[in-house]
């Protein structure tokens, strides 16, 4: 069996197994009338302190203890028995109150983050690699400036030496923009190749219109527009990458002080166990 | 030293500003130059810039020895070769048992140690701290590499230790140690002290520039290169192992040493994207071809070759040997049931270059194969087979003397043609698991000078890219140049590094390392001024690479710093890794 099949079974299994017990001590309390409460709060902050720790031990490289992978299948794990834990604190009903309600909704929001970080980072990957060209994401801006300088130095070198000016009309009314312009957040949030099959297409019908030198430089053209579409495609899903971390842990830091706030409040609250 | 806010200039260094240990006087030259070699040395045959007596002074130490100190350890990595000054020493040509060589694992930092280290750094880049107060180098700041002061072990009780172990007694004037100095190997036997022993070490720079100029000491250096390369070799050899001494002599006397390619390959290496890959296979020296009669088995001694087999109007490669592996075994086994040559199934070409050892046919005939029986000879030519078909080649498991795991042909292809396989180190990310998050470069820039060591692009295959980081490569050819011996291997790990102490910037080995993976850097002092020279007013520049943590008692930063599982520092020899790795 693979290795990364044989990790995910036995993690799921620890898991299941782990949530069981404490399903199971914590019905064995209630069983003498014990109240829980306390308990599974406990648990559940302890969790959620312990996946905000992560980004904590991402900061210092130098620690031997376990791997930066490892901490991820913890986090990953930990992170999604935190949702049975909160069943069990909130006794599966629906939060009410003002403060329960925010807290619940920040924990909803960053569980829902980490749920689609699970997938994308799963998936995006491959959409990338898929790409002829792999690209670093700082590097993008500079390399569609060399795409744009070299498109316009091509037709403009067409033009001089043929003397016709069809392809250097093209290039002003439909691929100016492209090369020039950020493709914008509709792109940036839901990446397609529809721009780039329309220009491609509308370059090969103008063909026919050109003169020898200018058919040579159009060859240019259909390679720098399809380079410049695999930047802008780079540049959407690896921005999609970071913009989803920097949310989900954007979300840690107020979910923890409010889950805190609520932790004290239930105390000072409880009748005198402060 | 002049200063400014912004830059500061000091004295470029140079060469021979650190000597190789403690500096010898004029006198010790001037006796050195009495004796053999020395003595028929014409020193007008050495240019005004690096004269013999600079040589003499500056890439040698005097050493002595005592009795039962270890000179020389067998695995240890070397960059120097020693001249007998006078007494014997003992080459032990059987391994000894690693602890009472002295070895130990290499030291690592504690926690507390690496955590101070993280807070301490500047938070500039390249920041030197031997510029702040003075242009010479500070020896605070030097580095443990380049095996510049290592500590002397002593072997206790030595013919206990060496009972039943086979040696040989060298006398004053002979040299040894020159094999691993020369070829970046580790050293193939332990050398000990009998008796005391002065010997003259040499910095392998000084002894590739005596060799250079001296035609009789280059010619008795290689010879001395072959005759212990073969007979060290034949000895590790599983098939020759259990032969009796007399036969095994035998063997050595009519085995054939034989170098093919160019030694210095780097400078001449052109990437397919220049070559294309056809064109490169059948540029590469031949060193059997397929359907030639079998003449014999080949031994692979050192560098790497390419085993392929025709295929349409081309040539596929089927697999790549290094050190250790056997080529031609099935086909010499083959021929001596039948009684007749049977042509060769595959064709072997040098990559880059390769030592390879050759036992002739009628050899084998005569003192090896009827010494094995018959069912163990027919088990050894099914082990060692390499079936093709038209679609591929199937590699057993465990033949070509080494273990050999499924890659897909492809990505051997590629690793092969951008010669990757040289890497044992190296970077391989998985592209389909890589989330370009960068904690691995901001990990690496954490615990190196606040600016990463390599950089998270490179030469991909599908979804495999071998990014540029140093691979710490068996034949590590960025030595080759190194004018001052700043650039290294760690005695005990063989991890390639460089000493920023003797580093003079010349960038010669960024311009031999054939993979792009060493980077100049400018340098700063600690106010963050970038340092210039005073003579030529331009920034002094470090060779700086991964040195693989060596130091980080976790190990390589960037590996431990990947949440995704997606980066591997793996031996790019080891198919079988290699497989398992890919196939997770």
């Amino acid at each position: 069996m693979q290795s990364f099949i044989k990790r995910r079974l036995r993690n799921t299994a620890l898991t299941v197994a782990a949530l069981g017990g404490f399903v199971a001590w914590k019905l064995w309390r209630e069983s003498g009338l014990c109240a829980t409460s306390f308990d599974t709060g406990y648990a559940l902050l302890a969790a959620i302190l312990f996946l905000a720790l992560y980004n904590f031990r991402k900061k210092l490289p130098v620690l031997p203890w376990t791997t930066s992978a490892g901490w991820l299948q913890l986090h990953l794990y930990v992170g999604l028995s935190t949702a049975v834990l909160l069943g069990l604190h909130i006794d599966w009903r629906v939060p009410n109150g003002i403060l329960e309600t925010i807290l619940a909704a920040l924990y909803l929001a960053t569980f829902a983050s980490g749920l689609i970080g699970i997938y994308w980072t799963r998936t995006l990957p491959r959409k990338l690699a898929r790409v002829s060209e792999e690209v670093i994401f700082e590097r993008i801006p500079l390399l569609r400036s060399q795409v744009r300088d070299r498109a316009e130095r091509a037709v403009l070198e067409a033009v001089r030496s043929s003397g016709a000016t069809t392809l250097g009309e093209f290039y002003s009314d439909r691929l100016h923009d492209f090369f020039q312009r950020s493709r914008g957040l509709r792109f940036f949030l839901r990446p397609n190749n529809r721009l780039r099959r329309q220009l491609l297409a509308e370059l090969t019908e103008v063909n026919r219109y050109l003169s020898e030198p200018e058919r040579k430089t159009c060859e240019q053209l259909f390679a720098l527009i399809r380079r410049r579409d695999d930047l802008d495609y780079h540049a959407a899903l690896q921005w999609r990458l970071k913009a989803w971390l920097f949310l989900h842990i954007g979300l840690t830091y107020p979910l923890v002080a409010v889950a805190s706030v609520h932790g004290l409040l239930a105390h000072l609250f409880d009748g005198g166990a402060l | 030293m002049t200063q400014s806010l912004t830059e500061i200039t000091v004295t470029r260094p140079q060469r021979w500003d650190v000597p190789f240990g403690d500096a010898m006087r004029d006198a010790d030259v001037d006796e050195l130059l009495k004796i053999e070699p020395f003595a028929s040395m014409d020193a007008e045959r050495f240019p005004a810039a690096i004269p013999l007596r600079g040589i003499l002074k500056n890439d040698t130490r005097v050493s002595s020895y005592q009795d039962g100190d270890i000179v020389v350890r067998e695995g240890d990595y070397g960059s120097s070769a020693f001249l007998i000054l006078s007494g014997t020493v003992s080459v032990v040509l059987e391994g000894l048992d690693p602890e009472a060589l002295g070895r130990q694992s290499p030291e690592k930092q504690s926690v507390w140690q690496s955590l101070t280290r993280m807070w301490k750094n500047p938070r500039l880049p390249e920041v030197r701290s031997q510029f702040t107060s003075s242009s010479t180098l500070v020896a605070s700041d030097r580095q443990p590499v380049a095996d510049l002061a290592q500590t002397r072990v002593f072997l206790q009780d030595v013919p206990r230790a060496l009972a039943g172990a086979r040696s040989v007694t060298l006398h004053t004037g002979e040299i040894f140690g020159e094999l691993s100095a020369l070829t970046r190997t580790p050293r193939s036997a332990t050398v000990l002290a009998d008796g005391k022993v002065f010997l003259l070490e040499i910095r392998w720079q000084g002894l590739r520039d005596l060799m250079r100029r001296t035609d009789a000491l280059r010619q008795h250096v290689e010879q001395l290169y072959r005759e212990n390369s073969l007979r060290v070799h034949l000895r590790e050899t599983p098939l020759l192992a259990q032969l009796p001494a007399q036969q095994l002599e035998a063997v050595a006397e009519a085995t054939v040493f034989e170098t093919h390619g160019n030694f210095e390959w780097h400078a001449t290496f052109e990437s397919p994207a220049v070559t294309p890959s056809q064109d490169a296979i059948v540029s590469e020296p031949l060193i059997v071809e397929e359907d030639s009669p079998s003449e014999g088995v080949l031994l692979v001694r050192s560098g790497f070759a390419r085993l392929s087999h025709r295929y349409g109007h081309g040539h596929r490669t089927v697999a790549y040997l290094g050190k250790g592996q056997v080529f031609g075994l099935t086909e010499a086994i083959e021929s001596y049931k039948a009684q007749q040559p049977t042509p060769m199934r595959n064709s072997l070409r040098a990559l880059g270059y390769v030592d390879v050892i050759r036992i002739p046919q009628s050899v084998l005939e005569e003192h090896v194969f009827p010494a094995i029986s018959e069912s163990l000879l027919a088990e050894v030519a099914k082990k060692h087979a390499v079936q093709c078909s038209h679609h591929h080649c199937d590699v057993h498991d465990g033949p070509l003397g080494c273990e050999q795991g499924r890659v897909d042909p492809d990505l051997l292809e590629f690793l092969v043609e951008r010669r990757f396989i040289n890497g044992s180190q190296a970077m391989l990310i998985d592209l389909d698991r890589c989330t370009r998050c960068d904690d691995c470069v901001r990990a690496c820039a954490a615990t190196h000078d606040n600016n990463p060591r390599f950089i998270r692009h490179g030469h991909h295959h599908g979804s495999y890219m071998v990014a540029n980081a140093c691979m710490h490569c068996v034949d590590p050819v960025c030595m080759i140049g190194c004018p001052t011996g700043a650039i290294g291997r760690d005695q005990e790990t063989g991890v390639a590094r460089i000493n920023d102490l003797t580093c003079i910037g010349c960038s010669t080995c960024a311009n031999s390392c054939p993979y792009d993976n060493i980077r100049m850097a400018e340098i700063r002092d600690r106010s963050g001024a970038v340092i210039f020279d005073e003579t030529s007013q331009q920034p002094i520049h470090k060779a700086t690479k991964c040195d693989l943590c060596a130091d980080l008692a976790g190990g390589p930063a960037c590996q431990r710093a990947c949440p995704h599982d997606a980066l591997v520092r793996i031996d790019l020899g080891n198919l079988g890794k290699l497989s398992q790795w890919v196939n997770r």
